[in-house]
């Protein structure tokens, strides 16, 4: 069976206007940026530095199938032969749309169901960090419960 | 567990010397202080550094071309006393010396020097010509108290100056040094500052392919073994986590696990072998000295007794017998993890700094002949 085989990358780009937890005051920070802005900055990335043929490679299977501002998580989908390009573009990436960013992939995996897993479990520690700066148990309901529910039910609707 | 083992720092007020001071004092403290700002710069860094999941961090201070012990600075004490502790975090201490063409006839890594030198963890060498490769390749990667453990290259000078001749490079991977790559060159972000005092680097679209070119050429002379990825990052976002930088180096032709071992493995045996410069002729263990009840302890008689069993358990421990019964002298339970990790420093088990000096005597014979060879030399070792 010659199934077409993905890989699934979880990156996170950490904010670097503060190096720490962004209060979202900033003026450039990433939540300004889109799946869209994501997928030219990865594009312009591969042919700066693998070139023509290294977007060939990549470029037919590359999504963005997923980006929240709020916990700045982004799951990319890419053909599993070359997929070691993409990854080395994202990490190869210093700003997108003039934002400085430092990109980190936090799990990769070959099918989205552990992908869905991981993502939710990324968003969930990032909200309780969130929660510890701002110094709030988990139990008072803030919108931060309404933002992991969507984002859950966003998560978990991505189709292959 | 990962390893950074460059993080440049660099002194505010050290480098303008008052030109009265003729150097025989070493500088106040005063004068090399870090400025608060500088300290939460650096705390910054060292937050977004344990959150990408790095655990051992070496502060590198960078000397250019010789290290003199009438202006040297170790500024790196000031800094560890002032960041506040982190629990999970350790902190190393790392001297890189930069060797071009004027340190050809020396750059004071002599004995007379070791006390500049004692209190830094890591030395590291970053030579620019070949005839500096070839020393540093060859002379200072012998164990002995001022072992250069780290090799940096420049991998953004257009056309790395000299050519890596590959005996030269196995040479030093056997006496277990190893070659460093930094991976700031590859975003393209201004490398270390230091080196571009120094006159060292490259920086933009040319530091980048000549990056991916030298690093490519380490990675193939090496053939992956003796490597170790660091940072040299001299600004914060050009940070990136280790797994990304793994997945970096897979492309420049490694493996993928030797890629890994490079941020993990090969960086924790070098620490561990580091240690040993500080100690005596690069013994490790924790010898014991077991003292039998039936024996009469008499100092001479017992010297020469424990001189032959000292022969016995090397060569014992060299066959990796199990350890015969030995009234004297018992083969010491080493801390064992120690002595497993560091295969490569031909290791004795029973130099004990208590025992008096005829045993450190022949402790150093067989230390010598061991070196040479590695399965050890029983009549080199009977004829002492």
């Amino acid at each position: 069976m010659v199934r077409f085989k993905n890989r699934w990358l979880l990156v996170e780009f950490v904010d670097t206007s503060t190096a720490d937890v962004s209060t979202g005051n900033e003026p450039l920070s990433t939540r300004s940026l889109d799946g869209r802005l994501i997928y030219n900055a990865l594009r312009d990335s591969v042919v700066t530095n693998f070139g023509d043929t290294g977007w060939g490679a990549v470029g037919m299977s590359l999504t963005v199938k997923y980006f929240s501002p709020t916990t700045n998580l982004c799951i990319i989908r890419v053909a599993r032969d070359h997929h070691r390009i993409a990854w080395g573009a994202v990490t190869l990436l210093t700003s997108i749309h003039d934002v400085r960013i430092i990109p980190r992939v936090i799990h990769v995996s070959g099918t989205i169901k552990h992908a869905q897993l991981s993502a939710i479990a990324h968003n969930r520690e990032v909200i309780a960090r969130f929660r510890t700066k701002l110094k709030n148990a988990a139990l008072h309901h803030d919108s931060y419960d309404d933002y992991l529910a969507r984002s859950t039910r966003e998560i978990e609707a991505l189709q292959d | 567990m990962h390893f950074d083992l460059n993080f440049p720092v660099t002194a505010s007020g050290s480098t303008s010397q008052p030109k009265k001071n003729k150097g025989k004092q070493p500088q106040q403290s005063s004068s090399t202080a870090f400025t608060p700002a500088q300290i939460k710069g650096i705390e910054a860094r060292l937050d977004l550094l344990e959150h990408l999941g790095y655990t051992v961090i070496a502060f590198n201070q960078s000397v250019n071309k010789k290290i003199d012990p009438k202006t040297h600075v170790n500024i790196l004490d000031e800094l560890l006393k002032q960041l506040r502790a982190r629990p999970g975090t350790v902190f190393l201490k790392r001297l890189t010396i930069v060797l071009d063409n004027d340190s050809e006839k020396g750059f004071g890594l002599t004995n007379a020097n070791t006390s500049l030198v004692e209190p830094y963890d890591v030395i590291a060498l970053l030579p620019t010509t070949s005839a500096t490769f070839s020393l540093a390749c060859l002379t200072h990667s012998l164990p002995s108290p001022l072992t250069a453990h780290i090799i940096a290259l420049p991998l953004t000078l257009p056309r790395l100056p000299f050519q890596l001749k590959h005996t030269l490079v196995r040479t030093a991977i056997k006496n277990g040094t190893v070659f460093e790559i930094n991976y700031a060159g590859a975003i393209g972000g201004e490398s270390d500052a230091s080196l571009s005092t120094f006159g060292v680097s490259d920086t933009g679209v040319s530091g980048k392919r000549n990056w991916w070119a030298a690093a490519r050429e380490v990675v193939r002379v090496t053939k992956g073994k003796g490597i170790i990825v660091s940072g040299g990052v001299a600004s914060e976002a050009d940070y990136r986590g280790p797994k990304d930088i793994a997945n970096l180096l897979t492309l420049l032709d490694l493996a993928q696990n030797l890629a890994h071992d490079a941020s993990v493995a090969v960086p924790k045996s070098l620490i561990l072998r580091a240690q040993a410069r500080k100690i005596y002729r690069a013994v490790l263990s924790e010898p014991r000295l077991v003292v039998p009840e039936a024996a009469q302890v008499v100092p001479p008689t017992q010297q020469t007794r424990d001189g032959e069993n000292i022969r016995d358990n090397v060569n014992v421990s060299q066959t990796s017998s199990r350890s015969p019964p030995n009234p004297t002298l018992t083969l010491p339970q080493l801390g064992g993890s120690k002595k497993r990790t560091c295969d490569e420093v031909g290791l004795e088990s029973t130099v004990n700094g208590h025992v008096n000096k005829k045993i450190r005597e022949i402790a150093n014979v067989e230390g010598k002949s061991r070196k040479k060879k590695k399965g050890g030399n029983r009549e080199r070792a009977g004829a002492v």
